[in-house]
């Protein structure tokens, strides 16, 4: 094993503080779309994962997603229980150049986000202890295992030779899907005459967009593991596409309700975000404007059939991650090239349609477990605890009836 | 220190389990601070 480069392990910890700032970025993009007698049980969601998967990353998470093989590539070990064993030192199975402890910092931050995604689903109804119980399930039985399959070099799908640079499929579609099946299974809100609510605070949620974007440099950037070409690319690749994902869903909602949206600049551009993220270090530049358009209007349609079917996936989770992270996950077994990254694999355009096969498999295989164990979890803590506030609670707002707290004064 | 740690984080995960879901007395509380201010405006 060579020694820690700095540069390397400079930009990994840099990366990593960059991806956190992604989840109270989030909370303020999610809160901002809910009413205003939401916004802070929906900012809890996010802003309670920064600590909670902090503590269960280093006690189990890390081993169950990163630790050696359980067997058949499924699952990681507990050799790593407590983060016993993983030291200053690198790992020469994930990070050869940096700390193996930076490493298990930089995922742990996307342990964090990935659930705090579903939490758009069910905002404005779901008990708080109920989310409390599920995130904790989700996290270890859902995020753990996905991570291993993909990322593990010992995992099933890793062994396939699928790309995922970042977490199109690990981070976006597992929470996309987890949110359509939570969305179903808690229901709709209470009295809603609209498919959907106004934000109550639109600046709010501009600005969570916008840290979420600059959130995104590490976490597409910081996923080369190392101050190199790959990284730059990646973060050129995550501009561009996220820069014409907005243009596209802008120019949609101008053509189709006349007027240029705001809000539809900040969603299309974290479509565009999301749908990049497994493609990042293995496109150019104008294969991400390529993905970027093509995901502006496949979610900003997913978004428009989500608002006329009777699902009430509040913050439309499914609509942007799980749709906009099959796209991305396809969209990289078309345009991937070893000549971006020759570690990575030539896509259907660079003459292997076989790379489309194994990504249509890895979609296939993340959405139906995050679906199925998803739900079975939900049943699970509802007999724990009642997943959905009553009546009451939900008219006053959880705010008020799960936190004992308010947003604003007047 | 490693099983210190998952017993101290199970009991969190105790604690919440048995907590009340909701704080049914402090519902009333949070509107009462509300209305302060316009009685106060008011005298």
């Amino acid at each position: 094993m060579g020694p820690i480069d700095s540069g390397d392990t400079a930009w990994l910890l840099v990366s990593t503080g960059l991806v956190m700032l992604m989840t109270p970025g989030l909370a303020l993009f999610y809160g901002g779309l809910v009413r205003r007698k939401n916004v802070l049980s929906t900012m809890m969601h996010s802003f309670f994962l920064l600590a909670l998967v902090s503590v269960t990353w280093v006690l189990w998470g890390y081993s169950l997603a990163f630790g050696p093989d359980a067997g058949l590539g499924l699952i990681g070990r507990l050799d790593w229980l407590g983060l016993e064993g993983v030291g200053p030192q690198p790992s020469a199975t994930y990070a050869p150049t940096v700390p193996h402890l930076a490493f298990m910092a930089f995922q742990m931050m996307f342990a964090i986000i990935t659930p705090a995604l579903i939490t758009g689903a069910f905002a404005e109804r779901k008990r708080f202890k109920a989310f409390v119980l599920f995130s904790v399930a989700w996290s270890t039985l859902v995020y753990a295992p996905i991570a291993h399959w993909v990322w593990s070099p010992d995992g099933w799908l890793s062994h396939l030779g699928i790309l995922d640079f970042a977490g199109g499929t690990v981070v976006h579609l597992a929470s996309g899907v987890a949110a359509l099946v939570a969305a179903l299974m808690v229901g709709r809100r209470t009295g809603l005459l609209e498919p959907a609510t106004e934000p109550h605070d639109v600046p709010m949620t501009v600005l969570g967009a916008g840290l979420l974007w600059f959130g995104w440099f590490g976490f597409n950037a910081g996923s080369a593991l190392g101050a190199n070409g790959v990284a730059a690319v990646a973060l050129v690749t995550t501009n561009t596409a996220a820069a014409m994902a907005a243009l596209t869903w802008v120019t949609l909602s101008w053509l189709h309700r006349g007027s240029p949206s705001v809000l539809g600049a900040a969603v299309g551009a974290v479509a565009g975000l999301v749908a990049i993220t497994p493609a990042a270090g293995f496109v150019t530049p104008s294969g991400a404007i390529l993905i970027g358009f093509g995901v502006g209007i496949v979610c900003y349609g997913a978004s428009l059939l989500r608002l006329r079917s009777r699902i009430d996936d509040a913050l439309d989770v499914f609509a942007v991650h799980g749709v906009g992270g099959a796209f991305g996950a396809l969209a990289t077994g078309v345009f991937a090239t070893v000549a971006v990254n020759p570690a990575g694999r030539d896509g259907l355009l660079n003459g292997n349609a076989a790379q489309l096969g194994v990504q249509l498999l890895g979609i296939t295989a993340v959405a139906a477990y995050s679906a199925a164990a998803t739900a079975v979890i939900l049943l699970l803590v509802n007999l724990v605890v009642r997943i959905r506030v009553g009546r009451d609670a939900e008219e006053a707002g959880l705010d008020v009836a799960q936190h004992g707290e308010i947003a604003y004064q007047a | 220190m490693t099983i210190a740690a998952l017993v101290l984080f199970g009991g969190l995960l105790l604690a919440w389990l048995l907590v009340p879901a909701e704080r049914r007395q402090r519902q009333s509380e949070v509107p009462q601070r509300i209305t302060e201010l316009p009685a106060e405006a008011a005298a």
